[in-house]
């Protein structure tokens, strides 16, 4: 961007030397990266980032719900034995997406932010239904992604919708 | 694809076999869910024996009887066959996953999920717990 407006101002007449001065600095500082790109100064472009995997937002799902149950087991620890197979299943798909994905999956993700966070006023009730509905959209999500998956991960990803669909019978 | 619907099929032939003997030895809640499960089966039957008519290829009928897995004598077998069931309907339907895709995927993936959540169910009504899985449909 900066060097397009540089060159632009080659062209304008009567130019400051110190705009001369400015102008040969960024080119002397564009050359020396430039010459990377190979094709012509101004219009060479970065390469465009990779497409993210189309299972990268699954573990992200995953990853969240995971991390509202466990902070609804910390402030709600009656739920325990109840909650905590739901949150070791998401966990495992996590997991299993980082590893077919060929990803690494963030380590320790502490502070459980979005349920639970501001509990005391918050009941047991009211975060089943969060979680419910927290798992109703991954579900959702995740019937997308593998009605949409090739061959190789349709079933895997099928595994995780049916995963969270029965989860919702146990949060009943 | 007609492969993995075909063996879809012969297992939506077996769970509604096996809804009989189950449903004879549950009452009330449990009997109702159990009617309602079987009529999920037979309608995934039915969907299943027009889309492998319509493709030509062979369609499995029903045996006359299946061999059950262990006898069902009382309350406890009848819910302890209705998990295998639903756990075996829903490992043929995931199995069916990857022979299919667009409309046939979804309602693979809708066997699945529908197989998983009355599994569920089952386990919780058997006082089995965990009453998930992590990975439904996948080979232990």
């Amino acid at each position: 961007m900066r060097t397009g407006d540089t060159n632009q101002k080659y062209g304008t007449a009567g130019r400051s030397r110190r705009d001369v001065v400015r102008a040969a600095a960024l080119v002397a500082l564009v050359g020396t990266t430039g010459s990377l790109t190979g094709c012509g100064l101004f219009d060479g472009e970065p390469d465009p980032p990779p497409a993210p995997d189309p299972l990268a937002p699954l573990i992200g799902g995953a990853l969240d719900l995971a991390a509202r149950y466990e902070a609804t087991i910390a402030a709600f620890p009656e739920l325990a034995d109840r909650l905590r197979p739901l949150a070791e299943a998401h966990r495992a798909h996590a997991a299993e997406l980082a590893r077919v994905t060929r990803t690494t999956l963030p380590s320790a993700t502490v502070a459980p932010s979005t349920s639970a966070g501001d509990s005391g006023a918050v009941t047991a009730a009211a975060t089943l239904k969060q979680l419910r509905e927290a798992e109703q959209q991954g579900r959702d999500a995740a019937a997308k992604v593998c009605t949409e998956a090739p061959a190789d991960r349709a079933a895997l990803v099928g595994s995780i919708t049916a995963a969270r669909a029965s989860h919702l019978e146990v949060l009943r | 694809m007609s492969e993995a619907l075909a063996a879809a099929l012969a297992a939506e032939h077996a769970a509604i076999y096996a809804y009989g003997p189950i449903g004879v030895h549950l009452d009330g809640d449990a009997a109702d869910q159990a009617r309602s499960a079987e009529a999920a089966h037979r309608s995934r039957r039915d969907s299943l024996i027009l889309l492998l008519t319509g493709k030509g290829g062979t369609v499995p009928v029903a045996a006359p009887a299946y061999a059950l897995p262990f006898p069902v004598t009382d309350e406890a077998s009848a819910l302890r066959l209705a998990v295998e069931v639903e756990e075996r309907t829903g490992a043929v339907w995931r199995a069916a996953l990857p022979a299919t895709e667009g409309a046939q995927r979804g309602s693979a993936l809708n066997g699945l999920t529908d197989a998983a959540v009355r599994a569920t169910r089952w386990r919780r009504a058997a006082g089995v717990t965990p009453a998930t899985v992590p990975f439904p449909g996948r080979p232990a």
